[in-house]
């Protein structure tokens, strides 16, 4: 047999090689082995041991504890065994069963057990020795107590962020480089505010500018440009698995995604401090004072939403709970790590392993999503709201000019209408009432039944006791009760949704009428209503007379579901809506057998005084407008009101000109409170006999952390996020900053801070950046600004031998790190320098280019254009299941999850696409039209007319030289090959292509 | 070497690497860019014991030796069902056209349409020396099941297809997790440095849930999959612009020269070094990938025998796919796929909900031929020793009718089979019940196949694990046994 390798110890060696250089290179774990400090701290080097070594048998999940030890707690450690000995016995370390296992010989004795492959090296066992010598002095995580201020920082005299760096650089006996010089400086600002090369007319000026001020110019200036937010909510839309799509077996579309997009550009350009964007995104719809947009009008609080809209969505899943509960983890997984950097989703199925979040707090979390419901949104409904109002007022003002106009000969009418014979001439038969029907919501009455009226068209209050006039103005009746979409026009948007229920009837029916509207069964939030199972849970209404629509629910007995009236329908999952749409509604019922009906039997009515008082308080019965109506039909009550004539004109004309915005977005609207169980083991099917409330995260201290509220929670977790005591939100926002500045941040692993992640580089640093952040009111670009105007920024990308060897990762920042240009800045630059780039900004997404290696279902109709419009990255469409093998190959991150730092390969995939990809070719081609038009003669001024447009630098006199032996050979090579046509177009062409793959076009230095 | 005051973990350097590694620069370069490093790097002197205490921390279980070294997955899209194919159930004969509430408890079903008993339209018969039953559908396969290990009670977590062949590919039923081909080429990296280590060949039809089935999800771009068409240009941008003979040549040579300039400018800033690389190894990729591609050296009784002189235009072109599999086996790719080619008819993939006889049948005549050509010529080379070849679908079919004469999803169980590297031939394992409904015994998960497929590439599938947004993720979760009776 031929083995790929001779012996087994060689793929051994490969495997775990590989692995090892893995995790070097994406930079995990490795661990060196510094000298002991004089005093060992807790948080730095002890618990890293703890978490990595022991806390899988000893930590804070009870499910997997072993010798009922637990080594997450100082109690725990130091609590007293069966035996009377101590894991840790302060000072005691001869007395510390702990250094007494860690150090036996006898495997049986041993800990970590062979088994689990861990083991302790001699430093740690001396480490965890001096620490309990020290008197084992048990700090709170870092993460978890509030940021501390470093007061000799307050005497430095230069930028406080130098303080910092400088203090480690000395420690370590570092030299920093030199600052870098003013082409390389202005491209790394211009890069990493924009996400574009610098212009040459930028370069110039800068280089011509000897002021002082000069970098701080162009720092503010870039910071200041639109392009700014182009690129910075790129950086967020990593974090929120921006996507256009749904993904799964057909990539239905999120409608309105790029509103998103576009909103987190706004945002990030007009900076709006951090607090509010988290708010916005976590609770844009409920805030009591939404931003709306000066210019457009435009709510920007509620697109904020969208962000919980971003994830994939099943296509007809069998097991629907399950669906849900997986939509809701990621929710849950994106959301903690988002904002909180910890990785709550771990306590799905048990207590985390190593931070203490347990399985009750993912289900406190669990509930404020489970409460939460999408909803179509409208994008601007900002035009129609005033005129909403007036309407509203109108018919207001209409109805009490009847009442009071009755009111005054309300003795006449009394007297002769003794309340009599009015019940008798009602009576209908007493409808044979199934006893097993369920009314789930009843409209005949003034109010909505408890439903929820989201958008202006249902109102809070149903149509009972509305006049209605004839065409000549004459009052025919007081409207029975329905819910209605047009109380005050048709073509208005309007959602109506139920409570959620248990479904325990073979069927639910609406009674209801409507034009282009529909009513939809939700079934354990699922949104994606369609064939083959769901297809019947989604029904149209188009038919003015009022018709039972029924729903048959068998399938999901002993689920959740509520129901969805709208004005509009759902086409392949996009919400349509028309002019002139409607819904009515009268009752939804849930029963067993067929035919079912709700009927009404009107009380005895009151008097009439007692009738217009409850008309005039809108409480009106259904019997108060029967017996109303009747005096109307024997025109006992006065029917012509000439003095309304104006009035209904206005009225008219209001609604007929009512145009209501039809353009949405998918969006959420709260729902009703709830509690979830706990899923034991992560199962939908073994749930926890009680509920666990809603609250945030216990470990971290907030003002208000229980959310036992009407609504979902959402609002309160909002709060919880941005609460000022919060002490993640503002360290891992500052932290994202600099890890997007400097290609790495503070803390590594910028979406964990939990015991699993990585320790600040410089816990201090990080820590007065996050005080500041708030002191600044959490405003992005002050911080951005600050760091870049730090010497440690601005220094050269050299280095040294000596560098390399004290500090190889450079952690310590005495150098500023080569990186490479992440995916859309490398396609935009070749836009830029080739002079084609669009300025143009937002709007719906270009599509994305479909290559022939692009294929399954879903695949859109037609294919975007090659070089995407020629516009930025940002705005080209992002299909989950299509997504661009150019973003992808230069690792841009799937959208599934919150993904704050994107890795860096280098794969021979990368360099094919920049010698062989045909959008490279045209951008190369275009340049060098544009180059040999540009009136530039001289070689020497040509080459430094692309060297400009992509390196940012003028090239040297060496470079000038290889350019032209080059260009000459290539040529050479052309007329040998009896190549015809314009050569020197040709060449140029070459010679620039050449650039855009030269590392230093997709590197930043 | 000094070392840090400052206690604080941090990765190793690039730099570090090429120490450790005293094998040049090319090859570390290797590992980063197909994830594999040689084997004669073990010649290392400084940093070796680093790096032998990193492998004894996390390494493999004394006794795993690697049986197989590349894997060809024979997706059979749509779930191929049990009971017409591998798993012969005579009671449904008997019962045919019964309700079949009546005799079981029947669960939701994707199209919840659920119709009578429906018994097979072929018949089964016994072959080879070890009788295993095989249904007319696939009679040239039928040739080959000595070498086959079948398992009748594979068990998936999912009905519908999307979540299901996210399982079946990355062990999860999300969207977004890295596929098996890329944690294998995580895991032992590809043996040629010409062609990426993990190559899906698109017969036609990619599934439900798109290119994420192939990703590498968390795992860097380094293990992706590569798709590999018939054509002219069989990977993407794999054909040269520069088609004149001598101009890439000198491009290539221009930016050797710039970039080494640059690099030393920079003092050899460590990514930039390795980025380099990357243009040798394209270059290279150029000329393997027509190599590759072109058949004229197969002889004419090889293409026959993958069917390649077959009426039936699926069956040349999933013949191609097949030849062109073992092709990439003698490369050294560690892991290759194929998909189904599309037979048209609306019985595209085996996803017969209606009309099963014509879908299945067309189908079944579109792989059968190819697949036994690659296991028999496999064999006739001696590669069918290190080679496993997986066939498999996400899940299996309904008993019962839907509708008139199609089969629903069923998830409970299914049939798949190994054959190949380490796999004990003619073995059938476990059992489902009177009507191949659901499994009564040894039933075998998606991550037992996962464990069980790592195992005979010597991977212990626990161990194989990678750290993203604070976990430590593995292929087979926290589940996953290793089928211990299907192994040689």
């Amino acid at each position: 047999m031929s083995l790929p390798f001779k012996n087994s110890k060689h793929i051994l060696f490969t495997l775990g090689a590989v692995l090892f250089f893995v995790y070097g290179f994406i930079g995990c774990k490795q661990s060196y082995s510094p000298a002991i400090a004089d005093k060992v701290d807790f948080n730095y080097d002890i618990r890293p041991i703890l978490v990595q070594k022991c806390y899988l048998c000893h930590g804070p999940d009870p499910s997997s504890r072993k010798g009922n030890l637990r080594l997450d707690t100082y109690e725990g450690a130091t609590a007293l065994t069966k035996n009377g000995e101590k894991a840790i016995d302060p000072i005691h370390s001869e007395k510390s069963l702990l250094l007494y296992r860690i150090n036996h010989k006898d495997p049986e004795v041993l800990m970590p057990t062979p088994e689990s492959k861990l083991k302790l090296t001699e430093r740690e066992i001396a480490l965890l020795k001096k620490w309990i010598e020290q008197g084992a002095e048990w700090k709170p995580y870092w993460a978890f107590i509030a940021p501390h201020e470093t007061e000799e920082v307050k005497k430095y005299s230069g930028n406080p962020i130098d303080y910092f760096i400088e203090k480690k650089l000395k420690e370590n006996d570092i030299d920093p480089q030199g600052q870098a010089d003013k082409n390389a400086l202005i491209r790394r600002v211009s890069y990493l505010l924009t996400g574009l090369p610098p212009t040459p007319e930028a370069i110039q000026k800068y280089i011509a500018d000897d002021s002082k001020e000069s970098y701080t110019k162009i720092v503010d200036e870039y910071l200041q440009s639109p392009q700014y937010g182009e690129r910075w909510a790129r950086h967020w839309m990593d974090l929120v698995r921006y996507a256009e799509t749904k993904g799964h077996e057909f990539d239905y579309t999120i409608s309105g995604a790029w509103r998103y997009r576009d909103y987190l550009i706004r945002a990030f350009n007009d900076d709006v401090p951090y607090d509010q964007l988290v708010r916005e995104q976590l609770a844009g719809d409920l805030l009591d004072k939404p931003r709306v947009n000066a210019k457009t009008k435009i709510n920007e609080s509620a697109l904020g939403t969208v962000f919980y809209t971003m994830a994939e969505g099943t296509h007809s899943p069998v097991d629907v709970r399950k669906d849900e509960a997986d939509r809701i983890d990621n929710m849950i997984d994106v959301t903690a790590k988002t904002f909180q950097a910890l990785t709550v989703s771990c306590a799905r199925c048990h207590d985390h392993k190593f931070d203490p979040i347990s399985a009750k707090d993912y289900y406190s979390f669990y509930g404020i999503m489970e409460g939460t419901r999408f909803s179509p949104i409208q994008a601007t409904n900002n035009a129609t709201i005033p005129k909403a109002i007036q309407l509203n007022a109108l018919n207001d003002s209409i109805r009490e000019h009847i009442i009071t106009t009755w009111f005054k000969k309300r003795d006449v009418v009394s007297s002769a209408t003794k309340p009599v014979s009015i019940a008798k001439s009602i009576s209908t038969a007493p409808a044979k009432m199934d006893t097993s029907v369920m009314v789930l919501g009843d409209f005949t009455n003034a109010d909505l039944s408890g439903w929820k009226s989201d958008g202006v068209a249902f109102g809070d209050a149903t149509t009972l006791g509305d006049p209605v006039f004839n065409e000549q103005g004459k009052l025919m009746a007081l409207q029975g009760g329905k819910a209605s979409s047009r109380k005050l026009a048709t073509g208005i948007f309007g959602a109506l949704r139920s409570p959620d229920f248990k479904i325990d009837k073979n069927f639910i029916a609406v009674m209801a009428a409507g034009m282009n509207a529909s009513i939809r069964i939700v079934i354990d939030n699922f949104q994606l209503i369609s064939y083959p199972i769901y297809g019947n849970m989604d029904q149209h209404i188009d038919s003015e007379i009022f018709k039972k629509y029924v729903f048959d629910v068998t399938m999901w007995k002993g689920h959740k579901a509520y129901i969805e009236i709208l004005t509009g329908v759902f086409e392949n999952h996009v919400f349509k809506m028309k002019k002139g749409s409607y819904v009515e509604a009268q009752y939804a019922i849930a029963y067993n057998s067929e035919s079912t009906s709700l009927k009404k039997i009107p009380q005895q009515p009151s008097n009439l005084d007692q009738s217009l008082h409850a008309l005039t308080d809108k409480n009106a019965t259904v019997s108060d407008v029967h017996f109303i109506n009747t005096l109307i039909q024997s025109n006992k009550l006065e029917r012509q009101f000439s003095n309304l004539n104006s009035k209904f004109q206005i009225r008219k004309k209001l609604q007929q000109s009512f145009a209501d915005s039809i353009e949405f977005f998918d969006g959420v609207v709260d729902g009703y409170g709830k509690n979830s169980p706990v899923f034991i083991r992560g199962s939908h099917m073994q749930l926890s006999p009680t509920p666990v409330n809603r609250a945030f995260i216990h470990a971290v201290k907030v003002s208000k952390p229980d959310f036992n509220v009407e609504g979902s929670g959402r609002l309160q977790l909002a709060n919880a996020i941005t609460d000022p005591n919060n002490t993640l939100t503002s360290r891992v926002m500052v932290n994202r900053i600099w890890h997007h500045l400097f290609g790495r941040g503070i803390v590594e692993t910028v979406d964990n801070f939990g015991m699993q992640g990585k320790l600040p580089s410089h816990p201090e640093l990080l820590d007065y950046l996050a005080i500041k952040f708030q002191r600044d009111h959490y405003s992005i670009k002050k911080t951005i600004r600050d760091i870049m105007l730090s010497d440690a920024f601005k220094r050269s990308a050299v280095t040294n031998d000596n560098d390399k060897e004290s500090d190889p990762s450079n952690i310590f920042l005495a150098h500023y790190p080569v990186r490479r240009l992440e995916a859309e800045a490398i396609r935009d630059a070749m836009l830029a320098a080739s002079g084609e780039l669009k300025q143009s900004m937002y709007g719906k997404p270009v599509l994305v280019h479909i290559t022939s290696f692009m294929n399954g279902r879903g695949k859109p109709d037609t294919s975007g254009p090659i070089d995407g419009d020629k516009r930025r990255s940002i705005y080209i469409e992002v299909r989950r299941n299509f997504l661009d093998p150019v973003m992808s190959t230069f690792d841009r991150p799937n959208p599934a999850t919150a993904f704050g730092r994107r890795t860096v390969t280098n794969v021979p995939a990368q360099s094919l696409i920049l010698l062989n990809d045909p959008f490279v070719i045209q951008e190369a081609t275009v340049m060098a039209k544009n180059l040999l038009s540009a009136k530039q003669n001289q070689f020497s001024d040509r080459v430094n007319w692309v060297y400009q447009r992509s390196l940012a630098r003028n090239a040297s006199e060496d470079e000038i030289a290889d350019a032209q032996e080059y260009m000459k050979r290539l040529k050479d090579t052309y007329v040998t090959q009896r190549i015809k046509g314009n050569l020197e177009m040709l060449v140029w062409k070459d010679y620039i292509h050449s650039i855009f793959n030269l590392k230093e076009f997709i590197y930043l230095n | 070497m000094t070392y840090h005051k400052h206690p604080i973990q941090r990765p190793v350097s690039r730099r570090e690497m090429l120490d450790i590694c005293k094998c040049g620069f090319g090859s570390v370069a290797m590992v980063s860019l197909f994830g594999s490093l040689l084997p004669s790097c073990s010649s290392a002197t400084r940093g070796k014991d680093e790096l032998m205490s990193h492998l004894t921390r996390g390494s493999t279980a004394p006794g795993f030796i690697p049986k197989a070294k590349n894997i060809i997955f024979l997706y059979m899209d749509g779930g191929v069902s049990q009971v017409d194919s591998f798993d012969p159930k005579p009671r449904l004969a008997k019962e045919n056209g019964l309700d079949p509430s009546t005799l079981f408890k029947v669960d939701a079903t994707q199209f919840n349409n659920v119709g009578k008993i429906l018994k097979s339209p072929w018949s089964f018969s016994k072959h080879g020396e070890c009788g295993m039953d095989v249904s007319e559908l696939f009679p040239h396969i039928a040739t080959c099941v000595d070498d086959m290990a079948l398992i009748r009670s594979m068990v998936s977590n999912f009905p519908e297809h999307t979540n299901a062949n996210y399982f079946l590919h990355t062990g999860s039923g999300l969207q977004g997790r890295p596929s098996m081909g890329a944690w294998v080429n995580y895991g032992l990296g590809s043996e040629n440095n010409n062609l990426p280590g993990y190559v899906l060949l698109d017969g036609g039809l990619i599934p439900p849930g798109g290119l994420d089935n192939f990703k590498n999800g968390f795992l860097p771009a380094a293990f992706q999959s590569s798709i590999l068409h018939t054509g002219a240009e069989p990977i993407a941008n794999i054909r040269p612009v520069d088609s004149i003979a001598g101009i890439q040549e000198e491009k290539l040579a221009f930016l050797k020269r710039r970039d080494k300039t640059l690099l030393s400018s920079l003092g050899a800033a460590d990514e930039v070094e390795s980025a380099i690389s990357n243009y040798e190894m394209a270059y290279k990729m150029q000329s393997s990938i027509p190599e590759l591609t072109d058949f004229k050296e197969e002889s004419e009784a090889t293409k026959k025998l993958y069917g390649l002189d077959s009426q039936d235009p699926h069956t040349r072109s999933y013949g191609a796919q097949c030849l062109m599999a073992r092709r990439l086996v003698e490369r050294g790719v560690r892991f290759i796929e194929l998909t189904c080619p599309s037979v048209g008819n609306g019985a595209d993939r085996w996803d017969q909900h209606v009309n099963l006889k014509l879908g299945h049948e067309n189908n079944a005549h579109a792989v059968d031929q190819p697949i036994a050509g690659l296991l028999k010529d496999l064999k006739l080379r001696g590669l069918l020793d290190e080679t496993l070849v997986v066939w498999s679908g996400e899940f299996g079919r309904t008993p019962f009718a839907q509708g008139e004469d199609g089969r629903d999803h069923n998830p409970s169980a299914f049939s798949m089979w190994m054959a190949g590297g380490g796999v004990k031939g003619g073995t059938i394992y476990g059992t489902t019940d009177d009507y191949g409904y659901r499994v009564v015994d040894n039933p075998v998960s998606i991550h037992d196949l996962h464990a069980t497929m790592l195992h005979l590439l010597g991977v212990d599938h626990k161990q194989l694990t990678f750290r993203f947004g604070g976990r430590d993720f593995r292929l087979t979760d926290v589940h996953g046994n290793v089928v211990k009776d299907i192994l040689a």
